[in-house]
């Protein structure tokens, strides 16, 4: 489903240039939960960020399903990302100004799906995260565990082909952060394509793949046996 | 998407309650102080324009001749002979009418009797304003001779009721007028010209003025009006106009004009003939103040919402991220301010109601809200509409464009070097707005202090007038006695014209050893007859006043001392010059005294000794006894001699004052709006140190940790902002200095710019902008550092 091939990106500030990535070749197959992993500033941000269409590379090439997307403008990023993606982040970021139902409301309304369906799918994906009862809260009234939860409701109701996920257990306790986890493995099984940075080898071992990267470069590759067989 | 938006903005309003207020209160200010002043600059702008034909009615100008071809004056006045001649001439004119200006005449009913300002008019004056009747109708209301025409108001004051058509009133306590119609109350900026209490045919005119009946090109004590066809090119009808009186009197000298009356009373200033402007001038300049205090209230919302911007920007970031596009985003701050501004609008409403009777006062004027009128409505709206869009469009744009993955990471730091720097410069931009208000404010009560304190060449405390009228002209010398014998005056003289007066102007003087061939420098005249100088004050520099001990002063004059600089005689008393062709012997010179503007020198004065020619009695006060007491013997004494008549005392130093009433409207307004304009400014300054201390809590607990001290850290807050408010100062003072400067010039007596003026606004404000961030800043360093420290 996407294959990056050469992608190259290097931040500039005045004194120095840092180099995020490097060269990247990478490829995930629809239905697939790739984690990625590596050392802080190894480039792993930079290459979700790029796949999530919110940062641009020097160079390179980057297909979604056969279609280029490094040569679309701004509008077009923007329409494809929100018709095609669902992001859920290390620290939640909900709008802290609505309530559950509001912020996963939200995506929706930028899709222009009528209210009539948008309430019917809100309703659905809120029962099935088992947040029903906190639909009418504000987010700073919910535990950091049901506050991923919303987050992870939000990237999925508008049912992506990929959703990207970075370090979503990394503000969480384990408890709350093997809840999310299975979460995703559960969407994983319904066949939606994940790919998640995280610094936790136990997160990791959540999924089929896990790409190390060092500098910029993809250093190793590693096929998670047990999942890559529920996989087959 | 709209609901979503109003409903983060309605949330975040709530959330954020001190900035919200301040963002109101703010605006509502500037907004109501918008809307106040947009209500006058509508009053003013709509004078004489209520009938739907004011577009076109003209009224006539006439040049007077001044030297080398110039005209040395031009006003509003024409002659009798003119309208007539005009009518049968020029084929454009569709309808003209002959007036008098207004005059305070008795009317009354019984023994209801009033002096109210009457007009004399030909019929066709019904043609060129649409009065609205209320009984009777324009095609009937002037066709009898001996009939009147009443304003609503004054028929109630006279018969309690407007249904009153072919009563009887009585004009002058000698001539019963049947009314002919009732009309509804002129509006109030209605020109001084038109707006009378009630109105009289012309036939009737030239029953009781001689003056009115002859066709005459030397008296320019009436007033013309014409109304033209639309689509008329004013400028031929005015060549036309030179041509056709040039034929019929050769001697005529001074060239009419058509004006459009409804221009008249903003743009009424001639030079040489062409129009200056006049007093449009001040319009401007009140508008520019109330857009000014709403701008400053306008940059508030913005330093405010980008200074949040750290806060607004995570939303950003995420909405971006899950598919928002920038103009989503711009229409969503947009809405907020649109949301605050409508919120603020109410409140302004509420203050506006609340203050406008007191700013009528001032003003001396009724200004209200229409609320059931379309227009004002659409005025309010566009006004909100408008400050919503400046207010919210910097921050929508600046808050619009944040890049996503930075805000989601906390990687923007507060606003970035180009936003602190723009944050700055508004800031400054609005101090400099306040303290050039504030001096202004200042040169302009002093500039008025100048002129009251200038001598006025009179002593006008004591000195009460009132007209001459009915039996007080025949019976003079009886009154004038009984009233000395009172004892509650001193002295009393009787002239033509009050001190205090305009026109009477002329130019037919000749004297010994002329040099041109004609006087071309205006004359002042009054008449008089004995105690003219004792009475008012005035101080005599040579010769004497008229005397009963001299059969011979009929045919004497007294002079002003600038008369006598322009006649150029060395020994003035006893040498004569020629006045509309006879003959005076100069008997006295006095100096001169304030008559007209008392911000320019008056023209030279000439009084006359002539007993027919009388108007008003002057009276100086008996100051042994009460004010009160004098002024009951004297209303006595006139009301035995003259019962059809009210006494209509005046005091002279109340009519004096009048004369400050339009740089008094100035002051006023600046010193109002220069005051809410440092409030609002203050306000947001508030607002600033707030938030800035808010962000800075940690900061603050770490010093305080490594024992810096509460001092330490109110510099520390306040020196940015004190450094903006010095900047402020630095470009506003030269600003001022100059704009003042120029406007002083305009006066022929003005008052010098002082330094400590200057010294004083700059450290007044920076006074009350330093109270302002130290209040925040001392509540922020007084905070327990634990707390700070705890704070994430």
């Amino acid at each position: 489903m996407i294959k990056i091939e050469n992608l190259e990106k290097v931040y500039k500030t005045e004194e120095i240039e840092t180099t995020a990535l490097n060269g990247i070749n990478l490829h995930v197959k629809e239905g697939e939960f790739v984690s990625i992993m590596g050392p802080s500033g190894c480039g792993k941000s930079t290459l979700l960020n790029v796949m999530g269409l919110l940062d641009k590379p020097e160079s390179g090439s980057y297909k979604f399903i056969e279609t280029e997307l490094l040569t679309l403008n701004d509008r077009e990023r923007s329409n494809f990302r929100k018709r095609n993606m669902g992001f859920v982040f290390q620290n939640f970021n909900l709008i802290d100004e609505l309530t559950v139902f509001e912020n996963i409301e939200l995506p929706l309304i930028y899709n222009k799906v009528p209210a009539g369906e948008r309430k019917k799918l809100v309703n659905e994906i809120i029962g099935r995260m088992n947040i029903v009862n906190r639909s009418g809260h504000f987010p700073q009234q919910l535990s950091g565990g049901q506050q991923q939860r919303v987050a992870v409701a939000r990237a999925l109701v508008t049912k992506p082909k990929l959703v990207l996920a970075d370090e979503p257990t990394g503000n969480l306790d384990s408890t709350h952060g093997n809840e999310v986890m299975e979460l995703l493995c559960e969407l994983n099984e319904t066949g939606t394509t994940i790919v998640m940075v995280t610094h936790s080898s136990h997160d990791a071992s959540f999924s089929n793949r896990i790409i190390n990267l060092k500098d910029g470069h993809v250093i190793s590759e590693k096929i998670n046996k047990g999942r890559t067989e529920e996989l087959i | 998407m709209f609901k979503l938006n109003l409903k983060i903005a309605l949330r975040n309003l709530w959330k954020n309650k001190t900035s919200s207020f301040i963002n109101v209160i703010g605006l509502a200010i500037g907004l109501a102080a918008c809307l106040m002043l947009l209500l006058y600059v509508t009053y003013e702008l709509n004078f004489d324009k209520e009938s739907k034909n004011s577009e076109n009615v003209y009224t006539v100008m006439t040049n007077i001749p001044g030297d080398n071809g110039k005209v040395s004056n031009t006003f509003e006045g024409s002659t009798t002979a003119l309208g007539p001649l005009l009518k049968e001439e020029i084929p454009e004119i569709k309808h003209l009418a002959r007036m008098n200006y207004l005059k305070k005449a008795l009317i009354a009913v019984g023994e209801n009797s009033f002096k109210k300002l009457g007009k004399f008019a030909e019929p066709e004056i019904l043609k060129l304003f649409d009065y609205q009747y209320i009984v009777g109708n324009a095609a009937t209301a002037m066709q009898n001779p001996k009939s009147v025409i009443l304003t609503e108001s004054t028929a109630k004051v006279l018969f309690g009721s407007t249904q009153v058509l072919n009563r009887v009133v009585k004009y002058q306590d000698k001539e019963d007028l049947t009314v002919s119609a009732v009309i509804k109350d002129l509006p109030d900026n209605t020109s001084a010209t038109l707006k009378f209490d009630y109105l009289m045919p012309w036939a009737f005119y030239e029953m009781v003025d001689a003056s009115a009946k002859e066709l005459n090109w030397g008296n320019f004590s009436f007033v013309t009006m014409a109304l033209l066809d639309p689509n008329t090119d004013v400028t031929r009808v005015n060549e036309k106009i030179d041509k056709v009186v040039k034929t019929h009197l050769e001697q005529a000298n001074q060239p009419y004009f058509l004006y459009p009356l409804s221009k008249l009373h903003l743009y009424g200033k001639f030079e040489n003939g062409v129009n200056v402007g006049g007093d449009i001038e001040q319009i401007y300049l009140f508008v520019a103040l109330a857009f000014g205090i709403l701008m400053i209230a306008c940059i508030n919302f913005m330093n405010m919402a980008t200074a949040k911007s750290e806060k607004r920007a995570k939303e950003v970031g995420i909405k971006k991220t899950i598919g928002a596009n920038r103009v989503s985003l711009i229409m969503q701050f947009l809405t907020e301010s649109m949301v605050l501004t409508f919120i603020a609008v109410i409140v302004a409403i509420a203050l506006l109601e609340i203050f406008l009777p007191t700013f009528n006062n001032l003003l001396n004027i009724k200004l209200s809200i229409g609320y059931f009128s379309a227009s004002s409505w659409m005025w309010i709206l566009g006004i909100v509409f408008l400050t919503g869009l400046i207010a919210g469009s910097y921050p929508a744009f600046y808050l619009s464009a944040f890049n996503p993955i930075q805000t989601l990471k906390k990687r923007i730091k507060s606003g970035g070097i180009l936003a602190i720097n723009l944050r700055q410069v508004l800031v400054v931009g609005q101090f400099c707005f306040a303290i050039v208000l504030i001096i202004s404010t200042m040169v302009i009560y002093r500039q008025i202090q100048f002129i009251k304190n200038r001598p006025m060449g009179i002593d006008v405390n004591a000195l009460v007038e009132i007209p001459q009228d009915g039996e007080l002209k025949t019976k003079f010398e009886v009154v004038k006695s009984q009233l000395l014998k009172s004892g509650a005056v001193k002295a009393v003289s009787q002239s033509s014209v009050g001190l205090s007066h305009r026109g009477q102007n002329f130019m037919d003087v000749k004297w010994e050893g002329m040099a041109k061939p004609l006087n071309t420098q205006l004359f002042n005249q009054v008449a008089t007859t004995y105690d003219f100088i004792k009475t008012n004050g005035i101080k005599l520099k040579e010769g004497r006043d008229f005397s009963k001990n001299f059969a011979s002063d009929s045919a004497g004059v007294l002079i002003s001392a600038t008369a006598l600089k322009v006649f150029g005689y060395t020994n003035p008393i006893g040498k004569t010059v020629t006045i509309f062709d006879d003959k005076y012997t100069i008997v006295g010179v006095f100096d001169d005294y304030v008559w007209d503007s008392p911000y320019q020198s008056n023209n030279p004065v000439i009084v006359f000794f002539d007993p027919n020619r009388t108007g008003t009695i002057t009276m100086r006060l008996n100051e042994a006894n009460s004010i009160a007491q004098n002024i009951a013997t004297i209303t006595e004494i006139t009301k035995q001699v003259n019962p059809a008549y009210p006494t209509d005392i005046k005091f002279l130093n109340s009519i004096y004052l009048e004369k400050y009433n339009s740089e008094k409207t100035l002051g006023i307004l600046s010193n109002l709006f220069g005051g809410l304009a440092i409030f609002v400014s203050c306000l947001g300054l508030f607002g600033l140190v707030a938030y800035s201390a808010e962000q800075r809590t940690k900061e603050f607990g770490v010093r305080k940790v490594l024992g810096a001290s509460v001092t330490n850290l109110m510099q520390l807050l306040s020196l940015s902002f004190v450094k903006m408010i010095v900047v402020a100062i630095i470009i506003a003072v030269p600003l001022s200095y100059y704009a003042m400067g120029k406007w002083l010039s305009k006066f022929e007596f003005h008052t010098e710019i002082n330094w400590w003026i200057m010294l004083l606004a700059a450290f007044g404000t920076l006074a009350m902008a330093l109270i302002t961030v130290s209040f925040q800043a001392y509540k922020s360093a007084k905070a327990n550092p634990v707390d700070a420290l705890k704070y994430e």
